[in-house]
């Protein structure tokens, strides 16, 4: 977006100086731009929450609605000890995972197939485009009647969703390919083959990762989703089930641990992105 | 030369022609194949497309009607609210700087979190009626527009804001003329990606727990193993998502035509 | 803070009614903790109706000072005054013309430049305001390109932009910051034309910032010689040719020559000490 000569702030190169931007900061806007200024705020912020949650002087009914957080914190270690979370956290991790392998192999290998025959994409892509549409979430009581209640038909709605995001990437990393390095090897004499496996697959590759990274928060999100239409374990059945019973409390508490998942998430990609992007340049 | 320029257009048309002959042919094949196949197989267990078409004009008749409607009631209040409330607190918090320094890695956390398995909560609270999906829809739609405005009205160029300001603009005409049109970029964006969301909160809110909508439908249609019943409604949601992915890309080049040219 | 009363005393004993006047103004930068003096405490009056050049190296603060009477930017220590009053925050009587356009990207060259119209400050009644943005694009060029976005015009065009917009509203003071960098030669000749008779006509101070010697001498009364790190006035020349000026001719006449070379010598010390004019 940046235009050339547009990234000089009002006055000279000289005038980008911090602080000279905004003419001058106010003292509170310095503090908190401080490490610590910034830190400690949050954690004021967050532990003023908990304090009124906790000790908010409400009616027992509206208590009953709201928990508390020490009663969440009590239901969660319990949940620790008795091994609640691990068994219900494992297979949500494994239908997450299952759906995730299958669907980003099957959407890539689709993807470079229509990658590399246009014309069949070309004919594919309103029947795709439809699909595409259609919120996934409505084919799960479909893979319930088809694959039976157990993992199988939430690995698949998992599957589905991964391959329609991974497909595209895929097929738009491939039609994005630098025509000039494809033309200068034609003219060397490559055949379509030596295209495809010393040029195509490697341009690919970073639209594929993109998609691939966008699909894992897809994948957790379908699964838990799954798992609260039908399902028997799994944090979104421990949702459901919690619901169900109104145990407010431990419904705060799995979602509580839905939230410490998607975060440790979201911190492993973009680690692994760091990485990936060293590797990839 | 100048003859192969004119040749050209056609020869693209040509094309064009040959591949909805293809996607025609493809599509009425895939159709006769289930069609053969569900007669042989016989019951409700394959369906085929006759008895789903048939299903869908029978619906039409009026059956649908109430259900697609509580489907877009809900869809549609749920994202006025989430979006207006999203969008009031994206502009007002984002032209904080010191709030938005404090908040900003709680937002970011926040947008990473699934909203909607908070679905069996609200069902919770609020029972089976519209309720618990609007406030699903408007909670999800919420966050997704906050996230989107917050972060364009950080982003608005704080020169433009000062010409204005030396040109003896007040706080109101700052707002109109710089911050609103800066941030509508980002506004489009979000909305573009919240449609799609926020018909995965209705549906799966319907799934879960309702006496209407398409969810329901879907639902009560699983319960029966009526499949010409579920695939009918899939292909009607499936109208809809693509109307509604339609609607948003729309929306977005309305508002995106100055940065389009610019790129 | 003593030396600014004392000196604020002096100059209104003195009874020069200056239009702006900087009072030992300085102004430091903090980078990495470290104060960086941009601008050296600096005098200087610049009178009602009067076209006064910065010239001087990249780096001497020429911009800073536009900051400071624009009230973007407060003074470390000293004052500026603007009437006789300090300015504190945005100073709306002035015009502005940055280095960078600020145009709106999402508006057309027509809207861009009716925008201070559409300003309560300057409220026009819509017929009005529809003829002066016409007059204003025909007069810098722009037929032809009303309904362009800024990413779809050139850089000169965009400058040219800028400043219709900026002329559109008649501010009684105008600062520009080397308004015709981007320009070329011919253009920026017509350009120099029609700045020199509108701000002659409507009796505007101007405070304009350039690179070039030839621009600052067609132009101004007085020509402000900056030198550069940490940015001070080393002269102020006056400009003795007659107005009106023929800004396609005057820089054949003997007396510009002689300014010129007057200008470069000062000049051309900090220059070749490794400042890009």
């Amino acid at each position: 977006m940046a235009r050339a000569g547009q990234t000089a702030v009002i006055g000279t190169g000289s005038a980008r100086l911090p602080g000279a931007t905004g003419g001058d900061q106010s003292a509170a806007e310095r503090f908190f731009s401080t490490w610590a200024g910034r830190i400690g705020s949050r954690i004021v912020l967050v532990a003023l929450i908990l304090l009124v949650w906790e000790y908010a002087p409400v009616p027992r009914a509206t208590r009953f609605w709201m928990s508390s957080p020490s009663l969440i914190l009590g239901t969660l270690w319990d949940w620790l000890f008795d091994g609640t979370i691990w068994a219900h956290l494992e297979s949500t991790l494994l239908v997450m995972s299952e759906g995730y392998v299958i669907g980003c192999a099957v959407g890539i290998g689709f993807g470079f197939l229509l990658g590399f025959f246009p014309r069949l994409s070309r004919v594919l892509a309103p029947l795709l485009a439809s699909f595409y549409a259609l919120p996934k979430i409505a084919l799960a009581p479909l893979f319930v009647i088809l694959l039976g209640v157990d993992n199988s038909s939430k690995i698949a709605l998992v599957a589905v969703t991964v391959f329609f995001l991974v497909l595209t990437s895929t097929i738009d990393g491939v039609r994005e390919v630098d025509r000039n390095t494809v033309n200068a090897l034609v003219l060397m004499g490559a055949t379509r083959t030596e295209i495809i496996r010393k040029v195509l697959i490697w341009a690919a590759l970073p639209w594929i990762f993109t998609g691939m990274r966008i699909a894992v928060r897809y994948a957790f999100t379908t699964t838990l989703l799954a798992e609260l239409i039908a399902a028997n374990r799994g944090l979104g059945f421990l949702i459901e089930l919690n619901s169900g019973n109104f145990n407010t409390t431990g419904a705060y508490a799995a979602i509580v641990v839905v939230i410490i998942c998607s975060v440790l998430l979201t911190e492993l990609l973009s680690r692994l992105e760091s990485r990936m992007s060293h590797w990839v340049s | 030369m100048a003859e192969g320029q004119r040749t050209r257009p056609e020869a693209s048309r040509f094309a064009r022609d040959n591949i909805l002959i293809w996607q025609v042919a493809l599509v009425v094949g895939l159709l006769a194949v289930w069609e053969v196949f569900g007669r042989l197989a016989g019951g409700d267990q394959v369906s085929s497309p006759s008895r789903i078409i048939g299903r869908i004009v029978i619906w039409l008749g009026g059956e649908l009607y109430p259900h697609l409607f509580t489907t877009l009631g809900e869809l549609g209040c749920g994202m006025a609210i989430g979006c207006s409330l999203g969008i009031l607190a994206g502009l007002v918090l984002g032209r904080m700087p010191i709030v938005a320094i404090i908040l900003r890695p709680i937002i970011v956390g926040l947008y990473s979190v699934p909203l909607v398995t908070l679905a069996p909560l609200f069902i919770m609270f609020f029972g089976l009626g519209l309720l618990p999906k609007i406030v699903l829809v408007s909670i999800v739609t919420f966050f997704l527009l906050f996230f989107n405005t917050f972060t364009g009205a950080q982003q608005v160029d704080e020169d433009y804001l000062r010409t204005l300001d030396l040109m003896g603009a007040n706080k109101f005409e700052r707002f109109r003329k710089v911050v609103a049109p800066a941030t509508a970029v980002w506004i489009a964006a979000g909305i573009k990606i919240a449609l799609p969301y926020a018909l995965v909160a209705t549906i799966t809110g319907e799934l879960l727990a309702t006496r209407a909508g398409l969810g329901f439908l879907i639902s009560r249609a699983a319960e029966r193993f009526d499949m010409t019943s579920l695939y009918a409604v899939l292909l009607i949601l499936m109208a809809l998502g693509l109307l509604l992915s339609e609607a948003a890309l729309r929306l977005e080049h309305r508002f995106l035509r100055w940065r389009q040219v610019a790129e | 803070m003593n030396d600014t009363a004392a000196a604020r005393d002096v100059a209104a004993a003195a009874g020069t009614p200056a239009k702006i006047r900087l009072l030992r103004a300085e102004k430091a930068f903090q980078v990495r903790g470290q104060d960086i003096e941009a601008v050296h405490p600096t005098d200087l009056d610049i009178r009602p109706h009067e076209f006064i050049a910065l010239v001087g190296p990249s780096g001497c603060g020429k911009s800073t000072i536009l900051n400071m009477i624009a009230g973007l930017m407060r003074p470390t220590a000293g004052e500026v005054l603007y009437d006789g009053t300090p300015v504190s925050g945005p100073n709306r009587r002035v015009g502005y013309m940055t280095q960078k356009d600020t145009l709106l990207p999402w508006r057309t060259t027509r809207d861009n430049i009716r925008i201070a119209l559409e300003l309560k400050s300057h409220a026009t009644p819509r017929a009005e305001a529809d003829e002066r943005v016409r007059q204003m694009i025909e007069l810098v060029g722009l037929r032809g390109f009303e309904n362009h976005t800024p990413a779809e015009l050139s850089g000169g065009m965009r400058k040219r932009a800028a400043m219709a917009r900026t002329l559109i509203y008649e501010p009684e003071t105008l600062l520009m910051d080397e308004p015709f960098g981007a320009l070329d030669s011919q253009l920026k000749l017509l350009m120099l034309d029609q700045l020199q008779s509108l701000t002659q006509h409507r009796h505007m101070s101007v405070v304009f910032v350039t690179h070039d010697l030839g621009e600052a001498i067609t132009l101004s009364d007085r020509i402000v010689v900056m030198s550069a790190r940490p940015g001070r006035i080393r002269a102020i020349h006056d400009v003795k040719l007659e107005r009106p000026r023929d800004v396609f001719k005057v820089r054949f006449t003997p007396a510009f020559s002689e300014q010129h070379e007057r200008l470069w010598d000062e000049l051309k010390d900090d220059i070749v000490k490794g400042t890009d004019v």
